[in-house]
């Protein structure tokens, strides 16, 4: 009788180990797709994720994502597979290659050209604080002589 | 006159950019498809009832290569779709010798009865059916409906419309095919 009890004991907490174990796998699966389809634009929505969107095309998008996860394929090869279909377009990260190599390297161009003016600048107004006023010596005693009696 | 020449380049080119807005009229969503001069998709579309007894329970596109096919994915919500659907059965019955017409209901889940009711107002004649899942639209890199694929003999794609299709597109885009 005994051994029973802990036979089913044992039974039950395998069980629940297992069963949990299939929760977290799933939890997991589904962060993945989620982070994926956070990099896809819905095609037949307005400013919008596949992440995000409640279409029915972004539905079925994630559907194909879980899939080709559960196959094996990584996340290259899935952004591939849309982008065989829907072309660079779909893509929310442009890739960085050709002319969407701009908007990679423009910001980083003008924070950069930016961040050279402004030192120029700074140099070039460090320079003029420095710079020694010359004042004509009768100018400077007539001041000295009006602050001597306003005071 | 430095200072005055600055701004007077960023003006022109904010005010460039300006005009190009309001003047850039081309619509969003006509987007050059991916698939464009290269093999389209195959796919296997489960046809509704009345179709069955001239193609089978479901057409298999790679069945019918060796002439020009006109793909139509279309949905019953769609109003655009509605304009265009007579133009389609008119031009089908034009050209049926020639090439080969496919609607495609996608987008639609679920929406046997509303597909079903589309096809009765117009009496369409060459073959539909339904993509449950959106899969075939999928594959198409399909934006919205309608759209419709111009398919060559050799199973390369020719030329996507978007938006409504008229008998003057078909016309156009059969003979450019033919040649």
């Amino acid at each position: 009788m005994k051994l029973f009890v802990n036979l089913t004991r044992a039974l039950v907490v395998a069980l629940l180990m297992l069963s949990t174990h299939a929760f977290t796998q799933q939890v997991q699966l589904e962060q993945e797709v989620f982070e994926i389809a956070r990099d896809l634009r819905c095609p037949v929505c307005i400013s919008e994720s596949v992440a995000d969107s409640s279409a029915q095309v972004a539905i079925e998008m994630r559907e194909i994502i879980q899939q080709q996860l559960e196959e094996g394929k990584s996340r290259r090869e899935i952004l591939a597979y849309f982008q065989t279909s829907y072309g660079d377009w779909i893509l929310l990260n442009p890739p960085k290659r050709g002319l969407h190599l701009l908007v990679w390297v423009l910001p980083v161009v003008v924070a950069v050209v930016a961040l050279v003016v402004l030192g120029l600048l700074v140099r070039r107004w460090l320079a003029l604080s420095r710079e020694r006023i010359d004042v004509d010596e009768a100018e400077l005693s007539r001041v000295r002589q009006a602050l001597n009696q306003e005071s | 006159m430095k200072r005055i020449l600055i701004v007077l380049v960023v003006a022109v080119a904010l005010g460039g950019l300006f005009i190009f807005g309001l003047t850039n009229t081309s619509d969003d969503r006509d987007i050059k498809s991916n698939k464009l001069d290269k093999p389209v998709p195959a796919f296997e579309l489960p046809l509704y009832e009345r179709y069955q007894s001239n193609y089978g329970d479901s057409l298999n596109l790679k069945d019918y290569q060796g002439k020009p096919i006109i793909i139509n994915f279309w949905a019953s919500w769609c109003g655009p779709c509605y304009q265009e659907a007579p133009e389609l059965e008119l031009a089908w019955q034009k050209y049926q010798d020639e090439a080969l017409f496919i609607g495609i209901q996608t987008q639609d889940k679920g929406k046997v009865a509303e597909g079903e009711a589309f096809i009765e107002q117009f009496d369409l004649s060459f073959p539909n059916g339904l993509d449950d899942n959106s899969r075939i639209g999928i594959e198409y890199g399909l934006f919205g409906v309608p759209e419709t694929f111009f398919v060559r003999a050799d199973g390369t794609l020719a030329h996507k419309h978007t938006g409504p299709v008229t008998m003057a597109v078909i016309d156009e885009q059969l003979r450019a095919m033919q040649q």
